[in-house]
């Protein structure tokens, strides 16, 4: 004992002391505690305190689609100002290619188009020009779509009233969203899995042979009806004001109409909302929501103040859910659900109990294991075990670590591994007592000698938990991070504390010989 | 004090490396059936891996085989399991697309809705995914493989590192081949686990390793063979224990810790057996192939 540096026993006692007390927090577990203290607990993952987790994806190629379609309006747009026929429209996978009748004015056209989309690649050969979405352009529409998407699935899921929810983009095209606490997430794939994007739209009733041969003249659609697909409008291609232009909407119900959404536009909006109703009394306004009208009816005088309501067949639920979309704003592009997992509040908490009582008999079983093969060295052991074991709680609640399932079977799995490096050094210690009988030099000789196995033992564990956390996802990670941090603390115990406790120990009992 | 530390002498003098033909003809056969049952029968993929549909629901007055004759009426590829007990069933079906796969979690949950107390959890992964994770963990076993080897290649003999390869592609195999046998669910878990049995593996490896090199050191006359007895012997208490302390805990979150966390646990059982066996019965005999000293060139 007169060897052992005070430096050394004052370390391992005040980490000791800081591994339990920071490991207070989680032990208690005071989800709504706003105390500085008692907030640094675990995070529990969804699987454990209930809760979903669904990965998006945006769709992407509907946008590269509907680009090369802008570029198709455009060109005929450009030719018919230039005054150049077009002969043919090729639209591919990639790019559109257009054949035009004379070769003249194609450089000009080109120039123009240049204009208007900087960045596509552009080549002329003969009578064609074609027209390429590239990969830097495609990377544009990209960015923009996902980042938008972020913002809507944000402000949605916000409406809906949900928890802390963690919305965040991964990848190139997905969106994650982890959901704590919501046991059916179907209103919520609902509320995601519309685009929501609604446009008006002036109908043309005197073009009729268009809707009867199904082929929309240029500058017009034909769109189907919401609630019968054989119904179908002929519209103005261009929307008359979109839903970018709401600044407010909300489910209201009307005596005669039933539930309906009401909503108000914004002084553009009302302006351009005014402007066309005013010039088309007499006409059918539709509706347009996600490529289905809602309804279409006659405008019967001009609406100036900016503000109408939408009726359709809803019920209550639908027509709050519309006004909630409407609100939000639309969805660049369709979101398709890749992946969901929910679990339920049951299920978590007999995980959790189910993980507590095989953590706690583990546990029991390596100390009395210990104790019988080494004695009182295995009681020392045992001390490390379980510091060890609030070392790692108290690391995960201050780095403020999710704990999964998967975590709490790292952390089983931890118990049982971390004696090895006690087992190591008593093997040595057992060792080196056959061959002197300094009882003092006996043990540093065993823990120096353990030291250099104890490491490279170690670090290929750690290698292998690291790489686990880089390619691994969600629960999985839970498992390398506890796994991790219960190998990194039980090299600091072994080498450390079990080094005091033998110590501590050997000069208390005043042990002038040593069998193991 | 209990004395059962004598129980393995303080010196054992086993002679392993006498049996290794032995044991060399197990393993090489057990290697080739884990190949041929991986190619032929092949592993039980859960929907991490395959895609699919899984819904755990708590069940009242009700059967397996009711809920079966329910859902079998509407889906062709549907199959139920009881989870631990009776009352918990699980429900996986086969998808192709995303989209469909949404509207069947809802269907499914309202034809046996009223049998039903709770829906404990319910799991979807698309085609898309399930290729990725299957692509994700198969890269995460290969470089951690990779890794572990730079490391023993840097901190011993390129000879070590070659042994500690020979082990560690067993021990993946062999426990493969296993959970082929047992149709154990093959998920991301397992993954998880197939990665801590090559540390653990490895990590055991090492331990002798590092009394070879050693004891290579410490006895320049000893014959090869002898010597790595000796070392095996002298690790040998310290590598039955920490297999020994890791299983109790391993049985434990199998006995106790809930059906989920089972497949798991029965794996690194399952690995670590596999990988203390390798560490001396495989590790240690392929350094045989190599001559360690200038000395030995002249036999």
């Amino acid at each position: 004992m007169k060897n052992y540096p005070f430096w050394k026993s004052f370390t391992v006692v005040s980490l000791v002391l800081l591994g339990i007390i920071f490991a207070i927090p989680s032990i208690i577990y005071d989800e709504d505690s706003e105390n500085w203290f008692l907030k640094n607990k675990i995070n529990l993952g969804l699987d454990l305190q209930g809760g979903s987790y669904l990965l998006l994806e945006v769709q992407l190629d509907v946008l590269y689609k509907e680009e090369l379609d802008n570029f198709v309006d455009s060109v005929r747009l450009i030719s018919r100002d230039q005054a150049v026929k077009i002969e043919k429209i090729d639209i591919q996978e990639n790019e559109v290619v257009v054949f035009f009748g004379n070769i003249e004015k194609i450089k000009d056209i080109k120039d123009s188009f240049f204009q208007m989309y900087r960045g596509v690649t552009l080549q002329i050969n003969n009578n064609k020009l074609s027209i390429k979405l590239n990969d830097e352009y495609r990377k544009i529409i990209q960015d923009s779509a996902i980042k938008q998407s972020l913002e809507i699935v944000r402000k949605r899921i916000d409406e809906s009233g949900t928890k802390e929810p963690l919305i965040q983009r991964s990848g190139k095209k997905r969106i994650l969203l982890q959901l704590p606490g919501v046991k059916n997430p179907e209103r919520i794939k609902d509320l995601l899995g519309k685009t929501a994007k609604l446009t008006f739209h002036i109908v043309d009733n005197e073009n009729t042979s268009a809707l009867q041969n199904n082929l929309a003249p240029f500058g017009k659609i034909i769109v189907p009806d919401m609630y019968d697909e054989n119904t179908k409008y002929l519209l103005d291609k261009r929307a008359v004001v979109g839903g970018e232009n709401l600044v407010d909407a909300k489910g209201s119900f009307d005596q005669t109409e039933g539930h309906a959404v009401s909503f108000r536009f914004d002084t553009e909006g009302a302006q351009k909302f005014g402007k066309v109703t005013t010039n088309n009394i007499g006409k059918n306004l539709a509706v347009v929501l996600d490529g289905v009208v809602i309804t279409a009816p006659r405008i019967s005088s001009a609406i100036t103040g900016g503000s109408g309501i939408i009726t359709g067949d809803f019920n209550a639920q639908e027509a709050s859910d519309l006004a909630v979309l409407l609100r939000a704003g639309a969805l660049p592009a369709p979101l398709e659900i890749v992946e969901e997992r929910s679990v339920g509040a049951g299920l978590g908490a007999d995980s959790i109990a189910a993980g507590q009582i095989a953590a706690i008999i583990g546990m029991v079983l390596v100390c009395i294991f210990m104790i019988l093969i080494y004695g009182t060295f295995g009681a020392l052991a045992n001390v490390s075990l379980i510091v060890n074991l609030f070392i790692i709680i108290s690391l995960l609640g201050t780095i403020g670590a999710t704990l999964t399932l998967p975590g709490i079977a790292g952390i089983v799995l931890t118990i049982g591994m971390a004696v090895d490096a006690n087992v190591l050094i008593f093997e040595r210690i057992k060792e080196e007592s056959l061959k002197q009988t300094k009882v003092f030099q006996i043990v540093k000789n065993g823990f120096d000698r353990a030291m250099s196995t104890i490491l490279d033992a170690n670090i290929t564990t750690l290698i292998a938990a690291v790489l686990l956390f880089a390619f691994g996802s969600g629960p999985i990670r839970g498992f390398s991070i506890t796994l991790s941090l219960g190998v990194i603390a039980s090299m600091f115990t072994a080498l450390m504390l079990t080094n005091f406790l033998v110590y501590m120990y050997l000069s208390f009992a005043n042990k002038k010989e040593l069998k193991l | 004090m209990f004395g059962l530390n004598k129980i393995i002498p303080v010196e054992p003098n086993i002679n392993f490396l006498g049996l290794r033909r032995n044991f060399l003809i197990f393993s090489i056969l057990a290697i080739f059936i884990s190949i041929g049952l991986l190619s032929i029968k092949g592993l039980n993929l859960g929907i991490d891996f395959k895609g699919g549909t899984l819904i755990e629901v708590s069940t009242k007055n009700t059967s397996i085989g009711e809920l079966r004759e329910i859902l079998s009426s509407s889906y062709n590829d549907v199959s139920l399991q009881e989870f631990g007990n009776e009352n918990i069933i699980l429900i996986r079906l086969q998808n192709k697309s995303n989209q469909e796969s949404i509207e069947t979690v809802n269907s499914v949950k309202n034809l046996i809705q009223d049998k039903v107390v709770e829906f404990r959890r319910s799991e979807f992964v698309g085609p898309t995914i399930s290729s990725e994770l299957l692509f994700r963990g198969f890269q995460a076993v290969s470089f951690a493989l990779i890794a572990i080897l730079i490391y023993i290649w840097l901190r011993f003999e390129w000879q070590f590192g070659f042994g500690a390869v020979v082990a560690l592609t067993h021990d993946v195999l062999f426990t493969l081949g296993l959970l082929s046998i047992l149709n154990v669910e093959f998920s991301l878990a397992t993954i998880a686990a197939i990665l801590t049995i090559a540390g653990y593996s490895i990590n055991d490896t090492v331990v002798i390793f590092d009394r070879v090199r050693e004891n290579l050191r410490k006895y320049k006359k000893l014959e090869l063979v002898d010597l790595f007895n000796l070392s095996v012997n002298n690790t040998l208490s310290r590598t039955i224990m920490t297999s020994l302390t890791t299983l109790l805990a391993l049985v434990s979150l199998f006995i106790f810790g809930g059906e989920v966390i089972r497949p798991f646990a029965l794996t690194m059982i399952i690995g670590v057996i596999i990988g203390t066996y390798s560490s001396v019965f495989i590790a240690v005999p392929t350094l045989l192939i190599f001559k360690f000293r200038p000395q030995d060139e002249d036999d």
